[in-house]
């Protein structure tokens, strides 16, 4: 528990944030297993935005969770800033992903009972220096709506108060699995350019993942998994800006 | 079986804990409906074959004396059927397994022939034949048992001055004494007191009372008035100096016997409207989390054709299994509690049997409100159900909508955590949920004052009675009123301190239409050992003129301090005279009424006379004291006051001991089963909200406490609520069980209060604390899947 790297490392020099060899993730056993994952391996430096891409069941989704520390590793390691998050114990995981990760969820998850700031503030009371809720809304474009319950938003607005709630504590990193898959075009392209933007100003890691290889042009790398392997690996020389995206 | 009902037994495994907390809730209504009915039946059914064989009357008269021949008279009454006069007298017994003399009633056996009323009826050794036989006397059964007496063992008793002894030929019941006790004490001892039955011949001659009678037992003729015949007694034994002539109503063993009866009709009807209230309303919680659950499903069943009234059916029958588990439990349970009682009522009443009858209608009924109790609580969600338009229920439930609680509109709202918001909120949006969650837990608190504030009552009484208003060691009451020099007897007794005389009398009140026999006791104004307080628990002094009466006395006879009442003497001259009312005294026992010492006795007309005397008795000649009293000629009776209280706690505290288990379990149950039930709907309703914060990174303690937060707040508010419920419980369960002869009053102590709160509040600690095992299973990655 001790070794957890709350803060970002010292040396800026190219150590990644995420270190990940030969990671295997089997689900059940015997006749009913299913390798979701196997023999991935990658490198995630500091500030880049990530996009994964892939067919339905190739393993995006197992993989954002193994990183998010939601789910374990069958074999192979994922190192977190040096940190063994294959090894580490239950409680050692809801600290990583309550003070290192930010999370962006399909379906938003945000907490009916809560409105748009308290559902930030609900995170950054945990956090030890976050920003204050109404600037985490202002970076996602919301500084106006925010005593609405979640009710009252719509989906794009939705997300992108989930957006502000992720990155509101200052993580290191933000997981985002399909952010846009419940929402139209253009709402799709204010959350997306809320996430490339905050990505550029906060230098946070991004990782999104996305069924729509347009989208990947926003990126720095991109992954392409089939499979549970990582199947093809690109660099961009340069980022698209969201608005350029052609849908 | 259908598909359909395989659903419902898959449904109903899933939902297991959750049918069985709500049929426990029901069970423990249902139990004490089917205890109280049961018990009602088997008392009932026990006393009306008891009465019938052993032909127990109908009316009773105490009297001086009358010879025999006013038998005849009496029998030619219009009215009365059968007549059985006899002689009764209260003497002091000596048994050797006790230090200090015991209280007995003998009543004589006819002298021809058996008795023709209040039979008795022999439980161990043989009956008394023939006049002739001596020395011989017949036992109560209960008395027996105390002093492990048997058919041929011996006792002593003083009659008439001389202490015979006399052998045991059997023991025996009789109906007149179902409920044993010396006159006018609220609960039985039956060391201290015993009946006995011995020959008239041996009884009479003993008491100079040969061809004479001072006691009429008799039954009705079918269609007479009660009050006729009685007043037809009164006159016609007026000149014998009759005392007190009394129906069934007032007679000490049938009424405390119907008092029983009543408070188990409270029981019946009470408990279960309460519990069955509560389940219901659990029942309905988790039916319409079921149906919300399954709207996709219900839709589906409705596109394939299924018909309303079978889906409407499908879930009701769910209800159905839960009202037949309860029912089941109930039953079981109503068995078991009622065997407890029956074996109970052994510390108060005899009978020649008193087996357990189970009410099978009141099977019946529980079954029929249980089941009505469950159809009012799902009714809301089966016909939601039902009318669910099958496009619709395809479509996920529109997202809920909150806004902020009405506390966090207060100035206190801007610094309430954002978790705190969560559970005000999600409390605001169901407020009839919380309202009646709240009110089973405030019901679970308030049951468990109850006993405790009987208890507490009744050593509040006894302390009163014993420690501040009468303040001797033993009452001695004389055979006869005698002159003062049996006061300086009494006090040359080894260790008597101080001795204090006083002078009762049954005397007749009478104002306005209200009538009374009440025992009226003289004693010295400057008395210590019998004092007397007012409503604010000041001394009164006793007035040389005028009555001092117990305020419930004046309330029974309708007058107030200054008008004036009509006695009507019994004894000396038995003078009528106009008497007034000078001042109102606070007591917890009886009614009685007091006067000076000198004032009684003039108004008696018989001249100085005493009853008997409240004395001091120092330890140290204690055992000495005892063992003179046992002998003394001129004793009809001792009250040894430490005795008497120490067998009051015991008894008292048997009762309430397993009335506080009987409502210890019940409370537990309901807020066990509240507290467990609403944590699984609410983690059910909100699984998704729950697994997304622990993504985020709550720990599962936090997340627990969001859980069960909604919880913990209702208990705080059910908590002080229940104390008020409780209190209200108790005052109307005091109110229920005042009478003229005891009155309780409302006793709420800080620890009764700080036991509820602790039973009510460790229980739902407990099943909070179990329901968020559940937590343990929240799949995290599901949570992002797809929306509910
Ligand atoms: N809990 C699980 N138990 C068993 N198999 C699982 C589990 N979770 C995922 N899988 C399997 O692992 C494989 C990868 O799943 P994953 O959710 O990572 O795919 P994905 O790339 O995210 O797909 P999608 O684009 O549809 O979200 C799939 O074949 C899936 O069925
Ligand atoms: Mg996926």
């Amino acid at each position: 528990m001790t070794d957890l790297p709350l803060q970002p490392s010292e040396q800026p020099a190219r150590e990644p944030v995420f270190q990940v060899r030969g990671l295997a993730k089997v689900y059940g056993a015997g006749e009913a297993a299913v390798t979701a994952l196997a023999g991935v391996d990658l490198d995630f430096q500091p500030g880049e935005l990530i996009v994964l891409l892939g067919a339905s069941g190739s393993g995006k989704s197992t993989l954002l969770n193994i990183l998010g520390g939601l789910d374990l590793p069958t074999e192979g390691s994922v190192r977190y800033q040096g940190w063994d998050l294959g090894g580490a114990g239950e409680a050692d995981l809801t600290r990583y992903r309550r003070d290192c990760v930010g999370f962006v969820f399909q379906f938003y998850n945000l907490i009916p009972s809560l409105t748009a700031r308290e559902n930030v503030a609900l995170i950054t009371e945990l956090a030890s220096a976050p920003m204050p809720p109404e600037e985490a809304l202002g970076h996602v474009g919301l500084a106006a709506r925010l005593d609405h319950f979640p009710a009252q938003l719509s989906g794009g607005e939705q997300q992108r108060v989930a957006i502000a709630r992720a990155i509101a504590k200052r993580p290191q990193v933000l997981l985002c699995d399909e952010p846009t898959g419940a929402l139209d075009v253009r709402t799709g392209i204010t959350v997306l350019e809320a996430i490339g933007r905050l990505n550029r100003e906060l230098g946070t890691l991004t990782v999104i993942i996305t069924h729509n290889a347009t989208i990947a042009a926003m990126a720095d790398r991109v992954f392409t998994l089939s499979d549970g392997r990582i199947t093809g690996r690109q660099t961009n020389a340069r980022r698209a800006p969201v608005a350029d995206l052609a849908w | 079986m259908s598909r359909l009902d395989l659903k419902l037994l898959r449904d109903l495994r899933a939902l297991k804990s959750q049918a069985l907390a709500v049929a426990l809730v029901m069970a423990c209504g249902l139990a004490m409906m089917i205890m109280a009915r049961s018990l009602i039946l088997s008392l009932e059914t026990a006393r009306d074959t008891y009465y019938r064989e052993c032909r127990f009357a109908q009316v009773f008269a105490n009297l001086k004396r009358a010879p025999n021949a006013v038998t005849d008279q009496l029998a030619a009454i219009p009215g009365v059927g059968a007549v059985e006069t006899s002689i009764a007298i209260s003497v002091t017994l000596d048994l050797p397994d006790m230090e200090a003399p015991a209280m007995g009633q003998i009543n004589s056996l006819p002298e021809q022939g058996e008795l023709q009323l209040n039979r008795l009826h022999l439980r161990r050794g043989r009956l008394i034949r023939g006049p002739d036989a001596r020395g011989e006397v017949l036992v109560s059964e209960a008395f027996a048992e105390a002093h492990h007496l048997q058919p041929g063992d011996s006792l002593a008793a003083v009659l008439n001055g001389r202490k015979q002894s006399f052998r045991i030929a059997g023991t025996v019941l009789a109906p007149q004494y179902v409920f044993e006790a010396m006159p006018g004490v609220a609960l039985p001892d039956h060391r201290s007191f015993g009946v006995i039955w011995m020959p008239y011949r041996e009884l009479a001659n003993a008491l100079n009372l040969y061809g004479a009678f001072n006691q009429v037992d008799l039954t009705l003729a079918p269609g007479a008035s009660e009050s006729g015949v009685i007043s037809a007694i009164n006159n016609l034994l007026a000149l014998y100096g009759i005392r007190t002539a009394y129906g069934r109503q007032n007679h000490a063993s049938d009424s405390r016997l119907r008092d029983e009866l009543r408070t188990l009709q409270v029981l019946a009807i009470g408990f279960p409207v309460v519990f069955l209230s509560v389940a219901a309303f659990m029942v309905g919680a988790v039916m319409n989390r079921q149906i919300t659950l399954q709207r996709d499903q219900i839709a589906i069943l409705k596109a394939f054709g299924f018909s309303n009234g079978r889906i409407g059916r499908h879930y009701l029958k769910f209800a159905l299994v839960i009202v037949v588990l309860g029912t089941a439990t109930g039953t079981a349970g109503g068995i078991v509690l009622g065997h407890r009682l029956v074996e109970m009522y052994h510390l108060f009443f005899r009978f020649p049997d008193l087996p357990f009858l189970l009410d099978t209608r009141a099977v019946l009924l529980a079954g029929a409100a249980s089941a009505a109790a469950a159809l009012i609580g799902v009714w809301g969600s089966v016909r939601t159900a039902m009318r669910l338009a099958p496009a619709q229920a395809m479509r996920p439930e529109p997202p809920a909508s909150f806004r902020p609680s009405p506390l966090e509109r207060t100035a206190l709202g801007p610094h309430l955590p954002a978790t705190l918001r969560i559970c005000l909120r999600n409390l605001s949006r169901r407020p009839w949920r919380a309202v009646f969650t709240c009110l089973a837990l405030a019901l679970a608190t308030g049951i468990l004052i109850v006993p405790n504030t009987l208890s507490d009552g009744i050593s509040y009484v006894l302390n009163f009675q014993w420690d501040i208003l009468q303040r001797n060691t033993v009452i001695v009451a004389l055979a006869e009123p005698a002159a003062p020099r049996a006061l300086h007897d009494l006090g040359n007794l080894p260790g008597v301190t101080l001795a204090e005389p006083y002078r009762s009398s049954q005397v007749e009140f009478t104002s306005g239409s209200h009538r009374r026999l009440i025992n009226v006791i003289g004693f010295r104004p400057e008395s210590t050992l019998n004092r007397l307080l007012d409503a604010q628990g000041h001394l009164l002094t006793l007035p040389p003129h005028g009555l001092v009466v117990s305020a419930k006395l004046a309330e029974v006879l309708g007058v107030r301090p200054g008008e004036k009442v009509l006695l009507h003497f019994r004894e000396g001259t038995c003078q009528e005279v106009a008497v007034p009312i000078a001042l109102l005294s606070e007591d917890f026992a009886g009614v009685v009424a007091y006067l000076d010492l000198d004032e009684l006795n003039r108004l008696i007309g018989e001249g100085d006379r005493i009853s008997g005397a409240h004395l001091v008795v120092s330890g140290g000649q204690w055992r000495e004291f005892l063992r003179t009293l046992k002998d003394l000629p001129a004793a009809r009776g001792v009250v040894i006051k430490d005795a008497m209280r120490d067998s009051f706690r015991d008894t008292t505290a048997q009762t309430i001991g397993l009335l506080r288990t009987i409502y210890l379990i019940f409370a537990t149950v309901v807020a066990f089963s509240i507290v467990y039930n609403s944590a699984r709907i609410a983690l059910s309703e909100r699984q998704r909200e729950l697994a997304t914060l622990r993504v985020l990174g709550f720990t599962r303690r936090e997340v627990a406490g969001i859980l069960v937060g909604e919880l913990a707040l209702l208990t705080v508010a059910a908590l002080p609520l229940g104390l008020l419920l409780g209190t209200g419980f108790a005052a109307g369960l005091i109110y229920n069980l005042t009478t003229e002869y005891i009155r309780l009053p409302l006793i709420i102590t800080a620890s009764n209060l700080a036991y509820a709160v602790l039973v009510v509040a460790l229980a739902s600690l407990v099943s909070g604390a179990f329901s968020c095992r559940h937590l343990n299973r929240l799949d995290l990655v599901g949570a992002l899947k797809a929306a509910e």
